[in-house]
């Protein structure tokens, strides 16, 4: 009766019993404030056989539902080489959000996904990764960084470039500044001003904006190289300019969009652009995905 | 396919007896409002308002609920799955070929990448039994290539005078048939040649026509037209048209709390691309800010989007857009405006 | 976890809203266990007019002198003010006829003798204080009042509604009182919430929970004149409820710009 036979259309979830839309318990495991309104929560499932078993992709995302309130899509932070625990870094911007700031270590919630498509893990190999991040962007950037790091034979060169206004705006500064002294991966960061709090720890780095760090990439062979590019709007306008004049292609350019979202499984509509859902068919988009669909950016 | 013949002094007996199947879905005349249609379940077989055009709610609302609970939650226990009309056996009777490429579009839609349990759970209880019709001016099926279906029924009816041809369209549709084997007879040289002045007469009957031919690609070209901004100042961005649309299937998940601050419901409920929190995120971006952004959504995502992602248009041609329009606003009127680069509408 | 402290106040108004939420029989229980109701003056008896209040919901319009003073201290001792019902909200039925001169109105409805009224043009509460959620309705919807209960208690703010009428009015699947029966509908000019009362008892919207966000005067002006309808008609129509707060000069001029 139905025409389309699932089992012939591309399911991703072609099992009868499971509900897409299903959100799992998931337990809160700990909450660390990283900037002013950025935390990291720690997310464990309830089922402890969901929890061994769950995998995902870097780039790829979950929707988080604060029970009685509503559902927010949230990137996942941590790397899927670090099983156990789910790392999201949430910034508190409106209802659930809010919300979820309110709750306390030992809480539940609601996880279901992951969704999208993430980044190119399998092709990228043997590639050098030109991680450029501005602002937020550093939350799904994290995770490939990470994941590249654990399967560090899988690729070339590892660089980040990950600028800020201000220091205290940066995420996960402790854990880049020591990767600052690692010769696994080369680790830039920026700043445009001096902190604006007295218990940010004191900027002994550079002073500039994220492009200024490209002039610290010697060498790169771009051809065998992907740039993954998160950040702000006015951010993509520069970066990718760069990109563009350092002889990347543009379907070597990856970038993480955002839009809205009720479904996170291509059926409510809300996050179409062009053609494109960014839940099903992104977040991740190449750069030549951008151009050709009219109110990418 | 298998085609048989159903007199129509045996119709209603026929109607009658799919009640034993399940619940039969008809189209019935608004009693207040003559000439004005909707689905409803039969009660009775006369209520079948045979002369039926359009009713003003496609029959995605069996499939596709304006409103559903789809979780109850409790914030200790989680999420608990809700499907509505899970075991209802049902049989949508009467819809004309528009509707049934209506639902085969939302078969795509709801069941590629993910399956949709809700919408998949529903949808595969239910029977279709299609009906010829004859067009109106609204009408435009044939431009849309609607006009017949091959396929996505399990039982055709279409009129011949004294009888129905009933095209059988499935196995279960078959069965259909089989057990009520007494009611049905063989089509005859003269049935057919009946069928063909039919089809004739209904193909002549068009009055309204719209030229697809290229048009994702016009409609590419187009993007800045002004014949947007001229929409976006007639438009109230109502949403009635969508709501209306067989294909229109965007909704909202949104939660209500009960009292106890601890449990409550999610709900699953139909939106559309005009309304301006559509493309709103957190922070106060609005990706379609202006109405004519969001008017203009309608037409790609119905002509040039949907072309790309599943080869063909979502529009089915059945005019109800058209007739819901408080502003007048007409599809047909719009895109063939677009075509001849004339920009001003009426 | 303390129950939090509401009031419920009413200014100018009919009460409709307050009896409205009396009228939530089968949730009225729930609500009072929920809830410590410290100040109702029209349903309870033993009020604390001075304490702080969590939440004061506050109905009607400032059409009176001592409206502006009532909701200033209301305003002070309270952490959230809910304006609910349209009059507070929008001004209401009472706004209705703002350019009436306050004498010679008051002169028409109470005769010469009366002197206690210091009446003035009504307004909505946010002319006078910070708002912090709306909820508008005529009466107030239980539905949504009930919810929007919940998510206070929750600690939320409740969601706003910025959809038209008329969506629900065709999940209703109701016809449509502009194209069947070429009426003055406020439908599309109207924030959801009534699930589309009157257009589903064959009755145009009269526009009772005010305007959306993006109200298209313009568009819907033209659109009745197109259908032959007199502007006289259309503003008198559109002028019941809300209207002096969402809809004067603009499609005034709109209305006398097509006429010419
Ligand atoms: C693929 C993806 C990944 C994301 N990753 C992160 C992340 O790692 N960390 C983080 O802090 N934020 C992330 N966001 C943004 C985050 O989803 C929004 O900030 C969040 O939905 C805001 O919800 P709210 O209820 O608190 O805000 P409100 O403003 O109250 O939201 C109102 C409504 O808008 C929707 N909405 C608002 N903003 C967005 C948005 N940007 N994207 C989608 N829906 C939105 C919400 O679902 C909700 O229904 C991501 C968004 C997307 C699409
Ligand atoms: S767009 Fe209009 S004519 Fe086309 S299918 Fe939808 S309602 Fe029918
Ligand atoms: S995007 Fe607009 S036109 Fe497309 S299905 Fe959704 S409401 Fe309909
Ligand atoms: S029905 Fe007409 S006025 Fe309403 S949103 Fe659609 S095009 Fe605009
Ligand atoms: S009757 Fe009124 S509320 Fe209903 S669709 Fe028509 S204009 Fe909108
Ligand atoms: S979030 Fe619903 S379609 Fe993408």
């Amino acid at each position: 009766m139905l025409l389309t036979n699932p089992s012939q259309t591309v399911c991703k979830s072609y099992d009868l019993g499971s509900n897409p839309y299903k959100p799992e318990l998931a337990r809160i495991i700990s909450i660390d404030p990283m900037v002013e309104d950025n935390y990291l929560f720690r997310f464990r499932f309830e089922d402890p056989d969901l929890n061994n078993s769950f995998q995902y992709r870097p780039g790829q995302f979950m929707e988080l539902s604060v029970i009685g309130v509503g559902e927010a899509p949230i990137s996942i932070s941590s790397t899927p080489t670090r099983r156990g625990v789910i790392e999201m870094c949430i910034r508190r911007v409106g209802r659930v959000t809010n919300a979820l700031y309110r709750l306390k270590p030992n809480d539940l919630i609601g996880l279901r996904g992951p969704f999208g498509n993430g980044f190119p893990v399998e092709e990228m190999k043997g590639h050098s990764l030109l991680i450029v991040a501005g602002g937020l962007g550093m939350v799904p950037l994290r995770s490939i960084l990470l994941y590249a790091l654990d399967n560090r034979q899988d690729y070339d060169r590892i660089i980040l470039l990950y600028g800020t206004r201000y220091p205290d705006h940066l995420l996960f500064r402790s854990e880049l500044e020591a990767m600052m002294y690692r010769s696994d991966v080369e680790c830039h960061l920026i700043v445009e001003k001096p902190a604006l709090s007295p218990d940010t720890p004191e900027w002994r780095g550079k002073f500039g904006l994220v492009t200024d760090l490209f002039d610290d990439v010697k060498d790169l062979d771009v051809k065998r190289s992907y740039a993954l590019v998160v950040g702000p709007p006015i951010f993509y306008r520069f970066v990718l300019t760069k990109c563009l004049d350092m002889g990347f292609s543009k379907d070597h350019i990856l970038m993480s969009l955002e839009r809205r979202m009720e479904c996170g499984i291509g059926k409510c509509g809300h996050c179409e652009i062009g053609s494109k859902k960014v839940c099903t068919d992104g977040p991740v988009f190449t750069y030549w995905d951008v151009i050709n669909l009219p109110e990418m950016i | 396919m298998k085609v048989v013949k159903l007199p129509k002094s045996k119709v209603e007996e026929f109607l009658s007896s799919l009640q034993d199947f399940g619940e039969v879905i008809i189209p019935k005349e608004k009693t207040e409002h003559p000439g004005v249609y909707y689905f409803d379940v039969m009660e009775n077989p006369s209520e079948m308002a045979w002369e039926y055009l359009r009713t003003i709610i496609p029959p995605k609302k069996y499939l596709h609920k304006p409103r559903e609970v789809i979780f109850k939650f409790h914030k200790e226990q989680g999420y608990q799955e809700v499907i509505e009309d899970k075991e209802t056996k049902r049989i949508l009777f009467g819809l004309h070929p528009c509707d049934i490429h209506g639902i085969k579009i939302l078969d795509v839609v709801f069941n590629r990448d993910y399956m949709d349990p809700y919408y998949y759970a529903r949808r595969k209880n239910t029977v279709i039994i299609g009906l010829s019709c004859l067009p109106d001016e609204k009408c435009f099926c044939k431009s849309m290539n609607t006009d017949y279906v091959e396929d996505g029924f399990d039982l055709f009816l279409s009129d011949i005078g004294e009888d129905f041809l009933v095209a059988v369209g499935t196995s279960l549709g078959d069965d259909l048939v089989a057990e009520r084997a007494h009611l049905f007879s063989e089509v005859e040289e003269e049935d057919r040649r009946k069928y063909l002045a039919f089809r004739k007469k209904r193909n002549e009957s068009f009055r309204l026509e719209l030229d697809i031919s290229d048009l994702p690609y016009i409609l590419d070209l187009e993007q800045k037209s002004p014949i947007w901004d001229e929409l976006g100042k007639r438009c109230l961005t109502c949403g009635s048209c969508s709501m209306v649309c067989p294909t229109c299937y965007c909704f909202n998940v949104y939660d209500t709390l009960n009292l106890d601050a601890k449990s409550g419901q999610r709900i699953k409920q139909w939106d559309a691309c005009l309304f301006k929190d559509y493309a709103l995120v957190a922070g106060g971006h609005n990706f379609r800010e202006n109405r004519a952004e969001r008017v203009k959504n309608r037409y790609y995502h119905k002509q040039f989007r949907m072309v790309e992602q599943y080869g063909k248009p979502s529009c089915v041609g059945c005019g109800r857009c058209i007739d819901a329009c408080p502003a007048g606003i007409d599809v047909v009127e719009v895109l063939t405006k677009v075509r001849e680069g004339s920009y001003v509408t009426h | 976890m303390s129950k939090p402290k509401i009031g419920i106040f009413g200014l100018t108004s009919c009460a409709g809203d307050q009896l409205m939420i009396l009228n939530c029989e089968d949730q009225l229980i729930d609500l009072a266990n929920a809830v410590d109701i410290r100040d109702w003056e029209m349903a309870k008896t033993n009020n604390d007019e001075e304490c702080e209040l969590d939440i004061a919901l506050v109905e009607g319009s400032v059409a009176q002198v001592r409206d502006i003073e009532n909701l200033k201290k209301i305003r002070k001792r309270s952490k959230i003010l809910v304006a609910i019902g349209t009059c507070a909200v929008w001004g209401g039925i009472p706004a209705m006829k703002n350019d009436v001169p306050r004498d010679i109105m008051l002169k028409e409805v109470y005769g010469d003798k009366v002197e206690f009224i210091e009446s003035k043009a009504a307004q909505p509460l946010s002319s006078f204080v910070k708002v912090d959620y709306n909820l508008p309705g005529c009466p107030i919807e239980k539905d949504q009042f009930l919810q929007m209960m919940a998510s206070f208690l929750n600690g939320d703010m409740p969601e706003i509604l910025n959809f038209s009428v008329c969506s629900e009015c065709k999940m209703k699947e109701n016809i449509c009182q502009i194209v069947y029966k070429q009426e003055v509908c406020c439908g599309p000019l109207t924030v959801a919430g009534c699930g589309a009362r009157c257009p589903s008892h064959n009755v145009p919207c009269s526009g009772c929970h005010g305007p959306i966000e993006e109200v298209h005067y313009d568009a819907e002006a033209k659109m009745f004149q197109r259908k032959g309808i007199k502007p006289e008609e259309i503003i008198r129509k559109m002028q019941v409820y809300a209207a002096p707060a969402w809809m004067p000069e603009k499609l005034m001029e709109e209305l006398q710009h097509e006429s010419k």
